[in-house]
């Protein structure tokens, strides 16, 4: 392996994604190709077919809600039918579909049911595509972050994003654990930390024990369910009703492009709130009125005091978490050396002064709550890829749900409890209950409840292969482990022989290995079919550009004649419209818009060269 | 020197010679330490004395951990060393757990006491049981009353040995009994209504379980009339108010699963189990508002309730369309 390939950290947000990588020894963040740091997570095809990411896609989302899909990673690693996907069914715009398998969700898009780690996939792809424009190199390896609280399936769900986008994960890493890395760069800390991290989607709460560049996590808390989107939610429900009280009931969200301006509105004014005292969130045009009515449209004002009147009881949840997450940790608010906000919602005044008030001190300001994570996943990539230099950091982290088996009763027994350090393992004796038993079910669950249908299931495991033998007499002992990904293995074997157990996965929550498989060779196809029609665009687009030269040229002598008459004016702006499809099509080096404009270029063309000949405007058809 | 800081353990030609990247002295460190992991006591562990603080295990540990754990080596050639390193690693973890928290390093170093230590502490303790026998001896020579008080006295200590062991109804019978003999033994007295009020709790725990038990096997007539039983024996069980009024409401007896309801949360009003019991039965009762209001006081006192957040979201999602 190539010491100096390099390596880049990447935080694959709810909302935004970041890339950074460590250069000349120093973290930085890798702008995107629009030079703006953050790439929005959102996926679209466009309803001319073609598939955008990033801002491109964020920027249509307005006039194209079914084809654009934002905040995936609410839905990555779920199963179907959780009520996390029943909930996201209700509010999201775009199709929600169960894999082939009933097990994993996926996304209706193009006419394709893609899964949520594809649509992740491109998000990485499109970072890993401007972090080897930027750095002039191909890019191979990466650290992925995810929030602390993620289980098993939505860490192995993202890992499988990484592999999809054509990157090693080498690790993942849980974002407070990243935000505490970058904001120990460069300084001796020997201290307690905690990271309060309330992000698009998630809140997570870290204890870190800091000393000697060892980072060492004491105990996590989170909620998966509370974020920035929350916020955003109660701001549009507000919205909804004070339009519906307005205008005699009309419910809004009926029309999905009226929804996603009242989103994206919301988003904006919660965003105007740090900063200012009062909001306008002003949407002309909202919704037809229907029955000969004219088109309704929303006015209103939103003042800070609102919106935290509206979110109150999100913040509270938010420092309850954190004091039983200080409280796992047997550590007081007193002893804490140093508290870090991170993420975009940390920057709202009432979220800040409720931390402070907790903690008895005032947060961290020096790190940048959008991109620290990202620095620190960069710095972790760094000293995976470069260690043991004596000063590189090491992170210790640790499990965040407890992971347990169902028993008898449908409860459930904790094999290795939550904040438990990773890499781990524990060792569990099974045993047959029933004469010539030749196999045994283990149903593995992640969660904090007693109650085994309360807790997520990662995966159904069947051991076989047992030889016959009276009940009680084979005992088979049965190894989970936790990698430092967090991410859950299970290995078997018979105590009396020695011998390795068979275990089968009958249920997950995600891609199998052959589905990846067959995405990865499609994805080889795809690139050695673009290969070949790369030259046959290129004629093409030669093509093209003659015929939009001749026309151009043509455009002053006819420019007269077509001015002249009603219909003249007409054809003139068509023809202009077609031009500028054409430029973009061939900008954009896109074959099938290229095919799409040749006819009606020679189309104008003919017309043009008619009327240069003629002099005289065509009287319509 | 080096041959010191191993004390004399033979390294295995084989194992120090096998083709990894790793500097002759880290291989001796890894094999070393991966031949005792198991032997090691958790002071041995991080390489402490016995009894040292719970400050110094946590800098032995962030020293140590420098140098197993396998991150420090990622990307290299390790062969069977990064077995050894991830086994040397959990080992040392562990220690750290148990020297680095306050409470169970303290019983870790009872139990570990080196063998002078434990003898003093031992003779101390017989020294002072010696004395206490000689008191009642002297004082039973004195006074003939005092032979009742002894077996009085003999009961308690049983009933005493019987509560701190959990054989609570036992405990219970034999504080009766003493009681009995003598109506102001102040011990008995004190001690009597603390044992009958645990062995009803215990009773009452087997029955919530019994009846957890028959709900979780589909039976919720058998479950709820298990709580019942619960509640009759203690009646201030709030789980078994709480669980019973969820049987309840699933054997489809609304008003009873309201009386519950509101006698858990009247037992326990810092209880967020019996909220949210109340909040489900205000639900099936058609009262969401009431029901959405008794959700969010069980979530306030206890915010990581998954269940009653499910079913809160449930009321919002329905209320708002």
């Amino acid at each position: 392996m190539n010491d100096l390939d390099p390596v880049v950290g990447i935080d694959l947000g709810t909302t935004n994604s970041v890339v950074a990588a460590v250069q000349d020894g120093v973290p930085r963040v890798i702008p995107g190709r629009t030079g703006q740091p953050l790439t929005p997570s959102v996926v679209a095809i466009a309803k001319n077919g073609k598939r955008l990411v990033g801002a491109l896609a964020k920027r249509q989302a307005i006039t194209n809600p079914e084809g654009t899909v934002f905040a995936a990673k609410r839905l990555i690693g779920r199963r179907w039918g959780s009520q996390e996907v029943e909930d996201a069914r209700k509010v999201l715009p775009y199709a929600l579909v169960a894999g082939p398998e009933g097990h994993d969700v996926r996304v209706e898009l193009g006419g394709r049911a893609v899964s949520i780690p594809e649509i992740s996939a491109l998000v990485l792809a499109e970072l890993k595509a401007d972090a080897e424009a930027f750095l002039g190199r191909q890019v191979r390896r990466a650290v992925v972050t995810v929030p602390a609280y993620f289980n098993d399936g939505q860490r192995q769900a993202t890992k499988d994003a990484g592999r999809l986008a054509g990157l090693e994960v080498l690790r993942i890493v849980n974002e407070p654990t990243a935000a505490a890395l970058a904001y120990g760069f460069g300084k001796q800390v020997q201290s307690k930390v905690v990271v309060f991290d309330l992000g698009g989607g998630t809140f997570d709460v870290s204890v870190l024990d800091i000393g000697k560049s060892v980072y060492d996590v004491i105990a996590v808390g989170g909620d998966t369910y509370l974020g920035g989107e929350d916020f955003d939610r109660r701001v549009m429900d507000w919205l909804t009703f004070g339009f519906a009280k307005e205008h005699g009931g009309v419910d809004l969200r009926r029309d999905k492009m009226a929804l996603q301006r009242a989103r994206d509105a919301a988003e904006r004014a919660k965003c105007e709130l740090s900063s200012a005292a009062t909001a306008a969130i002003h949407l002309p045009f909202l919704l037809g009125g229907g029955e000969g009515k004219g088109a309704l449209h929303l006015d209103r004002q939103l003042s800070r005091e609102g919106l935290e009147e509206l979110t109150k009881d999100l913040v509270d949840r938010c420092i309850a978490v954190t004091e039983r997450t200080l409280k796992d940790a047997g550590v007081r608010p007193a002893q804490v050396g140093e508290v870090i906000l991170v993420g975009g919602m940390t920057r709202m005044p009432r979220v800040q002064r409720a931390v402070r008030e907790f903690f008895g001190r005032e947060p961290c300001k020096g790190v940048h709550p959008d991109e620290v994570v990202a620095l620190g996943a960069a710095i972790q990539a760094h000293a995976l890829a470069a260690p043991a230099k004596g000063d590189d950091v090491l992170l210790l982290d640790v499990t965040p749900q407890n992971l347990g088996l169902l028993v008898v009763g449908g409860y459930f027994q904790t094999v290795i409890p939550r904040n438990t350090t990773v890499p781990t393992a524990q060792t569990h004796l099974f045993t047959t209950v029933t004469d010539d038993q030749t196999s045994v079910r283990i149903a593995v669950l992640q969660g904090e409840s007693e109650r085994a249908v309360e807790n997520d299931l990662l995966g159904e495991f069947v051991l076989d292969g047992i030889p016959p033998a009276r009940r009680g007499e084979i005992s088979i002992e049965v190894t989970f482990e936790i990698s430092a990904d967090g991410i859950v293995g299970v290995s078997a074997k018979d105590v009396a022989t020695g011998q390795r157990q068979s275990i089968t996965v009958t249920a997950t929550s995600g891609l199998t290995e052959e589905e990846l498989r067959r995405i990865l060779d499609e994805q080889l196809d795809e690139q050695l079919q673009r290969k070949q029609t790369t030259r046959e665009i290129e004629e093409r687009r030669q093509w093209v550009a003659r015929m939009v030269g001749d026309i151009e040229a043509l455009v002053p002598a006819t420019r007269d004649a077509l001015e002249r008459t009603r219909f003249g004016g007409d054809a003139l702006r068509k023809a202009e419209a077609v031009l500028a499809r054409a430029r973009a099509a061939m900008q954009a080096r896109d074959g099938d818009a290229l095919a799409a404009e040749v006819e009606p270029l020679e189309r104008t063309l003919a017309l043009f060269q008619g009327l240069a000949a003629g002099g005289r405007a065509p009287g319509g058809r | 020197m080096s041959s010191d800081k191993y004390s004399g353990f033979q390294f295995a030609p084989a194992e120090l010679g096998e083709d990894v990247e790793l500097d002759l002295d880290r291989r001796k460190d890894v094999l070393f330490a991966a031949a005792h992991a198991d032997r090691w006591t958790h002071w041995e562990a991080l390489g402490l004395p016995w009894n040292a603080s719970v400050e110094a295990a946590r800098a032995a540990y962030l020293g140590k951990v420098k140098l197993f754990h396998p991150d420090r080596y990622a990307g290299r050639r390790l062969g069977s060393y990064q077995g050894r390193l991830e086994r040397v690693f959990r080992r040392i973890t562990e220690a750290r757990d148990v020297l680095a928290d306050e409470g169970r390093r303290a019983a870790y170093a009872r139990e570990t006491a080196p063998p002078e230590v434990r003898a003093q502490l031992e003779a101390r303790r017989l020294e002072d049981e010696r004395r206490a026998s000689e008191r009642r001896a002297r004082l039973v020579r004195q006074n003939p009353i005092v032979g009742r008080a002894s077996r009085v006295g003999e009961l308690v200590a049983r009933a005493k040995d019987a509560l701190a062991e959990g054989r609570l109804r036992e405990a219970s019978n034999d504080l009766r009994l003493a009681l009995d003999l003598d109506p102001r033994h102040p011990e008995a007295v004190r001690l009597a209504p603390e044992a009958r009020r645990r062995a009803a709790g215990q009773r009452a725990a087997e029955l919530v379980h019994e009846g957890a038990t028959a709900e979780a096997t589909g039976r919720p007539g058998a479950a709820l009339a298990a709580y019942r039983e619960a509640l009759a024996v203690e009646p201030g069980n709030v789980r078994a108010a709480a669980a019973g009024a969820r049987a309840a409401l699933a054997a489809g007896d609304v008003a009873a699963a309201r009386t519950l309801a509101d006698a858990a949360v009247r037992a326990g009003p810092q209880a967020a189990i019996a909220h949210e019991a109340l909040g489900m039965v205000l639900d099936a009762q058609g009262e969401r508002k009431e029901a959405r209001r008794a959700l969010e006081r069980a979530l306030e006192l206890d915010p990581g309730r998954a269940s009653a957040k499910e079913r809160l979201k449930g009321l919002r999602w329905s209320f708002l369309g």
